[in-house]
């Protein structure tokens, strides 16, 4: 009995790994360049849909040649309502030169390329439709085909960081936008983001990807409370000195001082003198640590700047319009 | 006669004496917008605000509300109109050659504009601001060594707000400001990148599927990296004569014209490879990888998809 089950999960063992051998050997990738989907490999044959830059081809079923044009047939995951943004999977026929596969030599840097370009183009005046949403599909596509890529890593900040400045410029849209407690407004998505710090740790993008995570905590409007910029000064300091080798370090110091710079002028208005001190000397010590420390850049002259308005007493902060002055 | 020679000379030294007076007096620089009053004090009646970057002589100085006020002459320029005049500002705002770290301060106020001007719902005319207070930079700091840095954004700014008037309005170009940066700072990383901007000016507007203008341009781009080799712009500029050549091999291909296209194909194909291989840092590694896959599976670049 004993043996007959060793041998049953032995069994059940080998299947299982010749199944993963399989998955692994699947032949799966994209498209770098938007292509028609046909029911059979003829471009004259009847349309099925348009597969759009970065779609995900979960398999490629086979290919074929024709007349010299060679054909690949395909199970790709398609948009058919972007309102609704609902996707389903649908197989047909795409010319085989715009199929990017696990198995096409330098893939990776191709994908990476094109997701370059499509990037490009969202940045452009009358660049292409929807080219930040390709983009940010091809930079996934690049993590999810290529994990072990040497571009993996930033390919996955990039869709992270795309698909959040998008959901950013939508949130700021919203009436809710400029409530001042982040909780009482409807943050973005901060999954892509997270799976780049828990895929990339201790990386330069999970320091990235940390530095995006804070918009989400930041208020809407400051409406002129202190407690706004105060715990924002937090956050930030915070950041600088978790992430002291990221590239946003600097930025997040900055971001820090400034805010005490606000909050001088902020506690000056409501007569609150030891506070205001107190925040002035915080705000010259946070900005005096960015001037002895970032020697190349543009942070160093901010934080001069900051510093010589502190000590001539000029304002950062609008307290009767509330607003920071810009 | 002897007399109306006297008064002759006692006219020109006057006049020669004011000059020097005017050229000895400190010039200066507001790194936020101010008011001008009539007299020193926040009381005295307005004359004009004043925008940041402001060029200034500052004529004298006096002490009112607890602080120091400058009188200072400018000349604004509000669209066509050119304004003198001469009135007080609060002196915290002015910063002259005398400022310890002005020069860092003027350009760190110049940073902050360029990202406020960036910034969706930013400050209006935040990129003027920024254009002008980095041409102070080298203007009153010609030693610091933000200088080229400073003079070369100025410029580009400039050049960048051009552009968009030549693209809504048809406005010529004016190559000026980036061909001072490179007369200033021969060999620099500032002129190689005014020389690149330059470029602009000699492509077409629009192709309207001509070969000429991607021959042309081509060319022009691969002078420029052959000319500046350690240019930032460089790998760009290679990338853009490739693509420029890849886009070439479609319009002689949709011409007939077979052996041209081939040939415009082939040198895509090795400018590519030169990106490829010269440049491995950074994005243009693979967009030249792209490129490169594209012309070998012959996916147009340039025109309709052929299916």
């Amino acid at each position: 009995m004993v043996k007959k089950m060793k041998w049953s999960v032995l069994a059940f063992l080998l299947a299982l790994s010749a199944g993963w051998a399989q998955a692994q050997e699947k032949e799966q990738g994209t498209v770098i360049s938007e292509v028609n989907m046909y029911v059979s490999p003829d471009s004259s044959g009847q349309q099925l849909a348009r597969a759009t830059r970065g779609r995900n081809v979960i398999l490629v079923m086979d290919r074929t040649t024709i007349a010299g044009r060679s054909w690949a047939h395909v199970l790709v995951v398609v948009d058919v309502d972007i309102e609704r943004q609902s996707e389903r999977q649908i197989s047909g026929w795409v010319p085989a030169n715009v199929l990017i596969t696990t198995a096409t030599p330098n893939g990776d840097q191709i994908i990476y390329g094109e997701a370059v370009d499509s990037e490009i183009q969202a940045q452009e005046r009358g660049g292409r439709r929807h080219a930040a949403e390709d983009a940010m599909r091809l930079f996934y596509r690049l993590y999810e085909y290529f994990p072990s890529s040497p571009l993996a890593g930033e390919a996955l900040w990039r869709a992270a960081d795309i698909r959040w400045q998008r959901e950013k410029g939508d949130v700021r849209l919203r009436p809710s936008s400029r409530e001042m407690d982040p909780n009482m407004r409807e943050g973005m998505d901060d999954q892509t983001l997270k799976l780049v710090i828990k895929k990339f740790p201790h990386t330069k993008w999970a320091d990235l990807a940390s530095f995006d995570l804070i918009d989400n905590k930041l208020c809407g409007s400051w409406k002129g409370e202190t407690k706004c910029p105060e715990k924002e000064s937090e956050l930030y300091e915070k950041y600088a000195r978790e992430h002291p080798q990221s590239p946003k370090a600097n930025e997040a110091l900055f971001n820090a001082a400034w805010r005490q710079a606000a909050l001088v002028d902020m506690y000056k208005a409501s007569h609150e003198n030891d506070k205001s001190e107190k925040a002035r000397r915080k705000s010259m010590e946070l900005a005096q640590e960015i001037a002895a420390h970032a020697q190349e850049g543009d942070w160093k002259p901010q934080a001069l700047e900051l510093m010589y308005a502190l000590q001539q007493g000029i304002p950062t902060y609008d307290v009767e319009n509330k607003k920071p002055i810009s | 006669m002897v007399n109306v020679w006297k008064q002759a000379g006692l006219v020109l030294i006057m006049l020669c004496a004011a000059m020097c007076s005017a050229a000895d007096k400190e010039h200066g620089t507001l790194i936020r917008e101010a008011t001008l009053y009539a007299s020193p004090g926040a009381n005295s009646a307005t004359l004009v605000q004043a925008e940041r970057g402001s060029d200034l002589t500052i004529l004298e100085k006096s002490n009112a509300d607890n602080q120091t006020w400058a009188k200072v002459y400018v000349t604004l320029q509000q669209g066509q109109q050119t304004r003198e005049l001469t009135g007080w500002a609060p002196a915290k705002a002015i910063i002259t050659p005398s400022t310890a770290n002005g020069d860092q301060i003027i350009f760190g106020q110049a940073v902050a504009s360029e990202h406020q001007a960036e910034e969706r719902g930013g400050r209006k005319q935040a990129a003027q601001d920024a254009m002008q207070l980095y041409a102070r930079v080298p203007q009153l700091f010609p030693g610091s060594p933000l200088a080229a840095e400073a003079m070369w954004r100025s410029a580009d700014i400039r050049w960048q707000l051009a552009k968009a008037d030549f693209l809504r309005s048809g406005t010529q170009l004016e190559e000026r400001y980036l061909k001072e940066v490179m007369a200033r700072f021969p060999q620099s990383k500032q002129a190689e990148l005014a020389a690149y901007d330059l470029l602009e000016a000699k492509l077409c507007p629009e192709w309207r599927g001509m070969a000429e203008c991607p021959e042309k341009e081509s060319a022009l781009f691969e002078q420029y990296t052959r000319e500046h080799p350690q240019s930032a712009k460089a790998a760009e500029a290679l990338y853009n004569a490739a693509w420029r050549q890849a886009a070439l091999a479609d319009i002689y291909r949709i011409e007939n014209e077979t052996a041209k296209s081939e040939a415009a194909r082939k040198k895509a194909l090795a400018l590519a490879q030169q990106v490829a291989g010269q440049y491995a840092q950074g994005d243009w590694k693979p967009r030249a990888a792209d490129l490169v896959y594209k012309l070998e599976k012959k996916i147009p670049v340039y025109g309709q998809t052929v299916e």
